[in-house]
């Protein structure tokens, strides 16, 4: 029936549709996705640390920074989609073809953020310095030869 | 140039080299870990190795890509043929003062010898005694990459007169004993101005933007405005703030440093004493604010089309 069948076209190319932009979403929009999921990670360190070094007192909220910490840098490469790579990014082509060295990194990132999870989930202060700074240390490792200057 | 001057020397200590310092100097000797001190906050290892393809410490071969072509370090281990094993304690205080090679011919600006000459005679010494006591590497000096302009030697000299004053630096008896110690290390040792000030069509610092920053730094960087001013600098950093990125390279934003202030960290910074790193703060965030915009942010982005 001619009504009927109608809608049903509608339907299914809406769906097609959203499934397109879904599999095929613009660089631009990952790069800025995963600029974002950045910032957010560079803000929830520079707030745990300023609870760790003493400068606030939010002491009840470490351990969501430290969480959301964990949760961000669970797959950072899978923000580096391949074509992901020109445009308005600082993100140097070693990333992609340096790609073992990149994976080695973010993995030791994630490793680094779980542990500092680990300890705030555990109360154990003693070691929160320590635990930051590796995190600290393991963001620089890969910017160090991953992430362009300011371009 | 100088890599042609290398040769010579090399050639003319062949008969009346002395006999190097004895090999096995105690690295507990006091002028070898003072001249360590020196060595990390002079960042020497930075330039001096070629980190990126698994070089030796300190034999060079590092590529410093500037708009006069690509430079590449020499090699500063003490080996007797391709290093610096044959040179005399004069020979090195005269690079660090004068920007000279031992046979009398200019280096260019690429080592940083306009802030060196403002080391100290003890510091200066003591950072030789450090460097003679590194295992020396076999590692021939590669050749400078130069444009045309840049590579007559009378253009090194031209330069010189124009843009190098030699000699130490000289406290500001008006400041405190840590402004001075700051200022001595930021100029002296670290060198921050080589990269963060303009420099001129013929590569002289621009006067009046002491540390502004660039967007022609090395290797096609970006050089950020470290001026305190508050929109394009960094004067909304406090000194701990800042003293704390000099070790860690978290911005109070946490960001991280990257790219070439992540090897400066992590190759030197990073082992200075803490006071020390308080007073380099202390310094930087009391110079004259200068409003200078850095970034591309203004730059179109490139299209990927123009890539293919």
């Amino acid at each position: 029936m001619k009504h009927s069948r109608n809608p049903h076209c509608i339907l299914f190319a809406s769906v097609c549709l959203m499934a397109g932009t879904a599999f095929a979403a613009e660089p631009e929009d990952i790069i800025k996705y995963r600029q974002n999921v950045m910032k957010s990670q560079a803000a929830h360190l520079a707030a745990a640390g300023a609870i760790i070094n003493g400068k606030v007192d939010f002491k009840g909220q470490l351990g969501d920074h430290a969480k959301a910490l964990q949760a961000t840098t669970k797959d950072i490469p899978s923000l580096f989609p391949k074509d992901s790579d020109f445009g308005e990014t600082k993100a140097l082509d070693a990333v992609w073809q340096k790609n073992a060295e990149f994976q080695k990194l973010a993995k030791d990132t994630q490793q680094k953020a779980g542990a500092l999870a680990k300890a705030v989930a555990a109360n154990d202060s003693k070691n929160y310095a320590a635990r930051f700074k590796d995190v600290a240390d393991s963001c620089k490792a890969c910017h160090k030869d991953f992430r362009k200057e300011e371009k | 140039m100088f890599v042609r001057g290398r040769f010579l020397l090399l050639a003319g200590l062949l008969f009346m080299a002395p006999p190097t310092v004895a090999a096995g100097t105690s690295t507990a000797e006091p002028a070898v870990r003072q001249g360590e001190y020196v060595y990390r906050a002079a960042g020497c290892y930075g330039c001096h190795t070629d980190e990126k393809h698994a070089g030796k410490p300190l034999a060079g071969g590092h590529a410093l890509a500037t708009p006069f072509g690509t430079f590449y370090s020499p090699n500063i281990t003490p080996d007797a043929e391709t290093g610096i094993g044959r040179w005399s304690e004069q020979d090195f205080l005269r690079a660090l003062r004068e920007g000279l090679s031992p046979s009398g011919d200019h280096y260019y600006p690429s080592f940083p010898y306009p802030s060196y000459t403002r080391l100290t005679d003890d510091d200066q010494r003591a950072l030789w005694a450090y460097l003679k006591a590194q295992p020396p590497v076999k590692q021939a000096n590669r050749k400078h990459d130069l444009k045309w302009f840049a590579r007559a030697r009378s253009f090194v000299g031209s330069w010189k007169s124009l843009y190098f004053t030699p000699g130490v630096y000289r406290p500001d008896a008006a400041k405190s004993t840590a402004w001075n110690r700051g200022a001595y290390l930021a100029e002296a040792a670290a060198h921050c101005g080589e990269c963060h000030t303009p420099r001129t069509a013929l590569g002289g610092i621009k006067s009046g933007m002491h540390y502004a920053g660039t967007r022609d730094g090395p290797d096609d960087s970006v050089v950020p405005n470290i001026t305190p001013d508050r929109k394009t600098g960094i004067g909304r950093w406090r000194a701990s703030e800042l003293a704390e990125y000099l070790e860690t390279g978290m911005t109070p934003d946490g960001d991280s440093a990257g790219d070439l202030m992540a090897e400066v960290i992590d190759n030197g910074l990073k082992y200075l004493r803490k006071e020390d790193l308080e007073a380099i703060a202390e310094y930087v965030l009391s110079l004259p604010p200068v409003e200078h915009a850095v970034r591309k942010a203004d730059k179109k982005p490139a299209k990927k089309e123009e890539f293919e």
